[in-house]
């Protein structure tokens, strides 16, 4: 069951209407769900505004004078209010349908219910009618609406998400599997000749970036400029989900393999004469690593030779083309990568989570589209690969297909086949096929159209501990076991849930796997979606306003960003509280330009970053080129003693210097704040509600109404903060709006791209603010500093982390998992420092270990 | 008697006709023009013209050892012999050979190095073939599907100006399908996946049924959509099936390919046989009105070890005529490649054309040419260029000799044949004097 899934009735902030609030982000928690409703019934009331904020705590009563007023607000509420809101609060069809719950203290309830309530007559109930109304609400079922009640797990067919990387996964198991490289750059092979040729290798190295113009030079001293060969190998990282275009300027012979040895992306075998520009476009998922080599050729001829000019660029999701920047590059060749291509129809993300529990006609075209183009590769490059591995092994009677398919089904189903299931998938389809690449094309189809691939919650012959490698690769992964360790631990009972080390065990192979890019990528989703970012949106600032923003700022601003969480949560610590306390910025040239003094690099940046942050999950040794583009090199052979130079990539991120004052980690990176603005102002309601949802974890109501921000022209002389106040003033704005605005004046100091102010229409920025938690008590905050403080120490916002952090990985709400649960993870939390990777790692110990019904 | 023909003679209506001739009426009534077809099949490395061309002009022709497998077609055929390539420029014979037969125009300059001329890239035009396509492409009614379809047999998988023969444009070689798998994908991917994924929903719906077993009957719920949903996709694809056998039966038909026909030397012959089956199948459909068929490519290197020729085919086109022994060989090999062209001039013939004028040879002509005149002395004079069938408005049953005259010309006259005359193509320079005189009908 759970709570009816509502949509906001409003636009996106782009359009201009109302308070941008997006659709209310989980309702599957009743925690949050239950304060939408009491907005709401402030909402339908107009009454006086202005409610002053008390920031003292409600003095400790007696219990004795504790249950006068229950009984009086009983009274009260059963003569008053019951009429519209039901004798408990459920609700009524005819006046007031949603129950009244939530999470708003007795405080502000008091307050809502003195200014609005009931709404033929607001004065009616005042002052300690109110205040034992709003106690007898809170205390009888407002507060408790969760107790005894169990929000169901749903049952899920995997999402888009998931269906592509178990697809991949699928393809991967037949290779080895990818693992995490801290290097950077490709490496490349300079030779003195027109091939390969070991005795002419005149230099190796590592290039950060590939854009070179050689011109009629030698590329490098020691090569012939009339003759020369180039071997660049390494992978691409796809920082996300989604189609790339690949732009390759070559003025040479070049030929670019991506993928797998086998797949040529582009062949410029020929070089021809007006022929320099080569696009491909491609989906790329996010976390694969996808192997990628070049062969770039001068070929010696008695004609006139073109200038040699190199340059390997991209244009992501919602970017726009530019050289291929180091940190998606790694010299090391990983094993080959299968993308899907078809496109799946986005999941539903009412919940503030993908979840896989719709299934139409669309979605089951997209999946047997997927299944078709995942057979056609399985026949093209798996099958031939598996009979070169098992070459010894004999085929009569197509033995050696059978076992290649009940491999890729048992993969697929992530358990083993009973004789029945592989007759079905297996033996009945290739004896109707005699066709080998026909038989495979078929068997796919069927297999990934099966339920047992679709809903991995299925399970029939599985183990108990093949089911702990089927949830921990789901939860890490959003995908299905594929690498031979988990396999082979899962088959022999490592995960033996009456082993006295049962959870230990479970916990270091949800270690292991998170070390891993895969759980890169489905962090850096849970990152985008905690910060209200899309991963391919475009952001577009008023030319007018903001001359110096354009596209290439904003694509720096998202490598920044990436960068920032990605060295943040995978630094050891992985310290929750540095998303607000980090002081400085990766920056770029282009960033320094536009975003001023603190976003100016270190005096020397090559010593970047903290030296005991590492990158990413691994923790290997010295690299050559280290993640922020650093170049390195090696000499081939005894040409060493010659410096060379390399091209250095001129737009590497590296550090800036710190602020403590105005650098607070990502709550005030412009990549966010800037999302959180108009074209042309900055939009304190955005980040408010920002901050109140996603951060602190708190529900609130859409406005009944669309309403228009006022336009900043009528108002010449109002600041931004006060024409917000203008606007929201109202009492029954004013309900939802001292939350929000209160949150959000406090970054008034970050203007509409996210830079630093002090001034706005010549007066000083007033950056004060306010926030009442839950428990009533109200924080004054002088400015974004003291915010950043409260967020990273305050309980409420961890516990909201927990939560986010729990759906975004598992797909399920958090309290169908039991209340125990939630208080073990937050526990957990900040028993541990908030560190996020090892809470992460307890979210799937979590799930791994629940022995499922019937089976203890 | 050509339809136009009949109906003058008899004086019946075409709508008539159509009942009376027992024609798929859709098609016929709704076509004033006969569908035109022009075929481009190219074998490397020159000729044994001794045994290739006719002695006697005219139309009392003979037929020489290598066309010899053609006399069955003798009042459908024409031999142009007199053509040359003369396109000069960057690049050696070979390349040149094949990268401005269709084109007739220079190649780019480029790094591709063969024998002792200069390097070159690819072609700066489009190809004949291609031209046409998007001629046919243009015009409602003689869009197809596909416009043109590229088949190849052992094509190297290996994109050079040895390999390519069509061009979409400068700079723009079109790849021919060599893997008759994959041009059976591209041509009946859809229809094969359909019926394929009709032939395992029963088992789907099977599992379907029985993993809702498995789970709580709250869980089943999404279970049970799902099984529906895979009832209502073998229903429609059901009503599709019923309703494309009733529209359009035979045209539509998936032809059936030999399983497991990997592509190597030896299977040259099935494969050859197959890519004729799926063009044939392609035009009875009416995917296309142009194709190519290229047998390997320039300087191909084919082992005919079915003809007990063990050597390749581009090593022994260099040797001197002297060498009777390979002499021999090099005339058997061509014979073959005759054999091939004859095959698929008869597999046209049997075939009715779909818009019921006559057989697909009747529309169709079919030109058999090659990079080079003779293989040992490198010439592109006398560019072998034999056509078959009825698809350009020629004069058949001709063996013509030019006398020497840019191939330009004569691609020219392929152009004033298909009804879409020009007065240039490729290089005008070698366009002078128009399409060739006293080719067309």
């Amino acid at each position: 069951m759970g709570p009816p899934e509502r949509k906001s009735a409003m636009s996106s902030h782009q359009t201009h209407a109302c308070v941008l609030i997006k659709p209310p982000r989980h309702h599957g928690s009743v925690r949050r769900f239950r304060l939408l409703v009491l907005v709401a019934w402030c909402l339908l009331c107009c009454a006086v505004w202005g409610l002053p904020v008390q920031a003292d705590p409600p003095q400790a009563q007696s219990a004795e004078q504790q249950s006068v007023l229950l009984k009086q607000g009983a009274t009260l509420y059963t003569n008053q209010c019951a009429k519209c809101h039901g004798k408990t609060g459920q609700g009524n069809k005819e006046h007031y349908s949603d129950p009244l719950a939530g999470d708003t203290s007795i405080k502000e309830l008091t307050e809502i219910i003195e200014t609005t309530m009931p709404e033929s007559d607001p004065d009616q109930c005042i002052g300690d009618d109110a205040a034992a109304v709003a106690a007898y609400i809170y205390e009888s079922f407002y507060q408790n609406a969760d107790s005894g009640q169990v929000v169901r797990r749903s049952f899920s067919r995997l999402t888009g998400a998931q269906l592509q990387q178990s697809l991949a996964d699928l393809y991967q198991h037949f290779h080895s599997s990818a693992w995490i490289e801290e290097k950077r750059g490709l490496e490349a092979f300079y030779f003195n000749a027109g091939r390969w040729d070991n005795k002419k290798l005149t230099k190796k190295r590592i290039d950060p970036i590939l854009d070179f113009q050689f011109g009629k030079q030698a590329p490098i001293e020691g090569v012939d400029a009339k003759e020369f060969y180039i071997h660049w190998t390494g992978s691409v990282i796809a920082p996300q989900t989604g189609r790339y275009q690949f732009v390759v300027e070559s003025t040479c012979s070049m030929k670019l393999r991506f993928g797998s040895d086998e797949r040529t992306l582009i062949n410029n075998h020929v070089q021809s004469e007006g022929k320099t520009e080569f696009r491909r476009t491609l989906n790329l998922i996010a976390g694969r690593q996808y192997p990628i080599s070049i062969d770039f050729t001068q070929r010696k001829r008695k004609t006139e030779q073109p200038a040699a000019t190199f340059s390997l660029r991209w244009v992501p999701p919602g970017g726009i083309e530019h050289v291929i920047p180091s940190e998606s590059l790694i010299p090391n060749r990983m094993p080959p990568t299968f993308a899907l291509q078809t496109k799946l129809p986005p999941d539903d993300h009412s919940y503030g989570y993908d979840r896989g529990t719709r299934v139409d006609s669309q979605w089951d075209q997209a999946v047997t589209q997927s299944a078709l183009e995942f057979g056609a590769l399985a026949a093209k490059e798996l099958w031939p690969h598996y009979k070169r591995k098992n070459k010894d092994k004999p085929n009569e009677d197509r033995a050696l297909l059978k076992a290649f398919l009940t491999e890729l089904a048992q993969t697929a189903f992530r358990e083993p086949l009973s004789e029945p299931t592989r007759k079905r998938y297996i033996l009945d389809q290739l004896a109707q096929s005699p066709d080998d690449q026909m038989a495979i094309a078929r068997c796919c189809l069927l297999i990934i159209k099966s339920p047992r691939f679709l809903y991995p919650m299925v399970d029939d012959q599985s183990s108990l501990s093949q089911r702990v490698a089927k949830r921990l690769s789901l939860v890490l992964h959003d995908s299905l076991p594929s690498d031979s360790w988990l396999i082979g631990q899962a088959k022999n009972g490592h995960f033996d849930a009456t082993h006295k080390q049962f959870e230990n065990r479970v916990r270091q192979a949800a270690d292991r796997m998170t070390r891993d890019p895969r759980m890169a990528a489905k962090v850096n989703e849970m990152f985008y979606q905690w910060l209200d970012l899309e991963t391919s949106a475009e952001m577009v600032k008023s030319e007018k306003a903001y001359p110096e923003f354009d596209a290439h700022v904003a694509q720096d601003l998202k490598r920044s960003l990436d960068q920032t969480i990605n060295r943040i949560f995978w630094d050891p610590n992985s310290d929750y509280r540095q998303l607000f306390r980090r002081d400085w910025n990766w920056t770029t040239p282009a960033l320094a330009r536009v975003y001023g003094q603190n976003w100016q690099p270190i005096a020397d940046p090559s010593e970047s970053a903290n030296p005991s942050e590492t990158s990413s999950p691994s923790e290997s040794e010295t690299a050559d080129v280290d993640a922020s583009g650093q170049p390195a090199e090696s000499s081939a052979e005894s040409s060493g003693s010659h410096k060379y130079a390399t091209v250095p990539d001129p737009n590497r991120l590296v550090q800036s210097q710190s602020n403590p004052q105005q650098t607070l980690g990502v709550l005030t990176h412009p990549m966010v704040l800037a999302n959180l603005s108009y074209h042309d102002v900055s939009s304190p309601v955005h980040r408010g509600v920002f901050l109140i949802r996603h951060v602190l974890g708190r529900a609130l109501r859409p406005p009944n109404e669309a309403f228009t921000p006022f336009n900043p022209e009528l108002h010449p002389d109002l600041t931004t903060r006060e024409r917000v106040e203008l606007q929201t003033g109202e009492a029954k704005c004013q309900v939802c709006h001292t939350k929000i605005n209160g949150l959000g004046y406090t970054l008034e100091n970050y203007d509409a791209i996210g830079r630093f102010r002090t001034m706005e229409k010549s007066k000083a920025i007033n950056a004060t603010g306010n926030y009442t938690s839950t428990s009533g008590q109200t924080v004054e905050f002088k400015n974004a500093k003291d915010l950043a403080n409260f967020l990273a120490d305050n309980p409420e916002a961890h516990r909201a982390f927990v939560e986010r952090s729990f759906e975004h990985f598992v797909k399920q709400p958090l309290s169908s998992y039991g209340s125990d649960v939630e208080e073990r993870l937050v526990k957990h939390f900040q028993q541990t420092n908030f560190n996020m990777r090892r809470l992460i790692i307890e979210i799937a110990v979590v799930v791994a270990t629940e022995i499922p019904n019937g089976d203890s | 008697m050509k339809r136009r023909e009949f109906l003058r003679t008899t004086g019946i209506s075409s709508a008539a006709a159509s009942l009376v001739m027992g024609l798929p009426s859709l098609g016929s009534a709704a076509e004033a023009e006969r569908r035109r077809r022009i075929v481009f099949v190219f074998s490397p490395n020159g000729v044994i013209p001794k045994h290739f061309w006719p002695d006697q002009a005219g139309a009392e022709f003979d037929f020489k050892r290598i066309l010899k497998p053609l006399e069955p077609f003798r009042d459908q055929l024409l031999t142009a012999k007199g053509i040359n390539n003369q396109i000069r420029g960057d690049g050696d014979g070979h390349m040149r050979g094949i990268g401005c037969l269709l084109t007739g125009i220079e190649l780019f300059p480029g790094d591709i190095q063969g024998g002792s001329d200069t390097p070159a890239g690819w072609s700066m035009g489009i190809s004949v073939d291609q031209f046409i396509r998007n001629q046919l492409q243009a015009n409602p009614a003689t869009q197809t599907r596909f416009g043109s379809l590229e088949f190849g047999v052992m094509v190297p998988d290996r994109a050079d100006t040895w390999t390519r023969m069509s061009y979409a444009g400068p700079n723009q070689p079109v790849a021919p399908i060599s893997d008759p798998y994959a041009m059976f994908d591209k041509l009946y991917g859809q229809t094969k996946n359909r019926q394929m994924l009709s032939s395992v929903l029963d088992d789907l719906s099977g599992d379907l049924k029985h993993v809702a077993s498995l789970v709580s009957s709250e869980d089943r719920q999404l279970l049970n959509q799902h099984l529906d949903l895979v009832r209502k996709v073998e229903k429609d694809l059901q009503t599709e099936f019923a309703a494309a056998t009733k529209n359009d039966g035979a045209a539509h038909a998936v032809p059936k390919l030999q399983p497991n026909i990997e592509e190597q030397n030896d299977n040259m012959p099935e494969i050859t046989r197959m890519q004729i089956e799926l063009m044939v199948n392609s035009f009875v459909a009416d995917f296309a009105r142009v194709a190519s068929l290229q047998i390997t490519n320039s300087v191909g290197q084919p082992r005919m070890r079915w003809l007990d020729i063990p050597e390749g085919h581009h090593g022994l086109s260099h040797e001197p005529d002297s060498n009777e022994e390979a002499y021999e060989k090099l005339i058997k090999i061509n014979t073959w490649y005759a054999e091939q062209v004859a095959h698929l001039a008869k597999r046209m013939q049997e075939t009715p054309d779909p818009s019921g004028q006559g057989s697909l040879l009747d529309n169709t002509t079919i030109v058999w040419t090659n990079e080079l005149g003779k293989g040992n002395s490198h010439t592109r004079n006398d560019i072998p260029f034999v056509m078959v069938g009825g698809g350009l408005d020629f004069k058949m049953g001709m063996a013509h000799d030019f006398g020497g005259v840019s191939h330009n010309r004569l691609l020219l006259s392929f152009l004033e044949g298909f009804g879409m005359p020009q007065k240039s193509f490729g290089n005008p320079n070698f366009c002078g004097d128009g399409p060739l005189t006293g080719i067309m009908a």
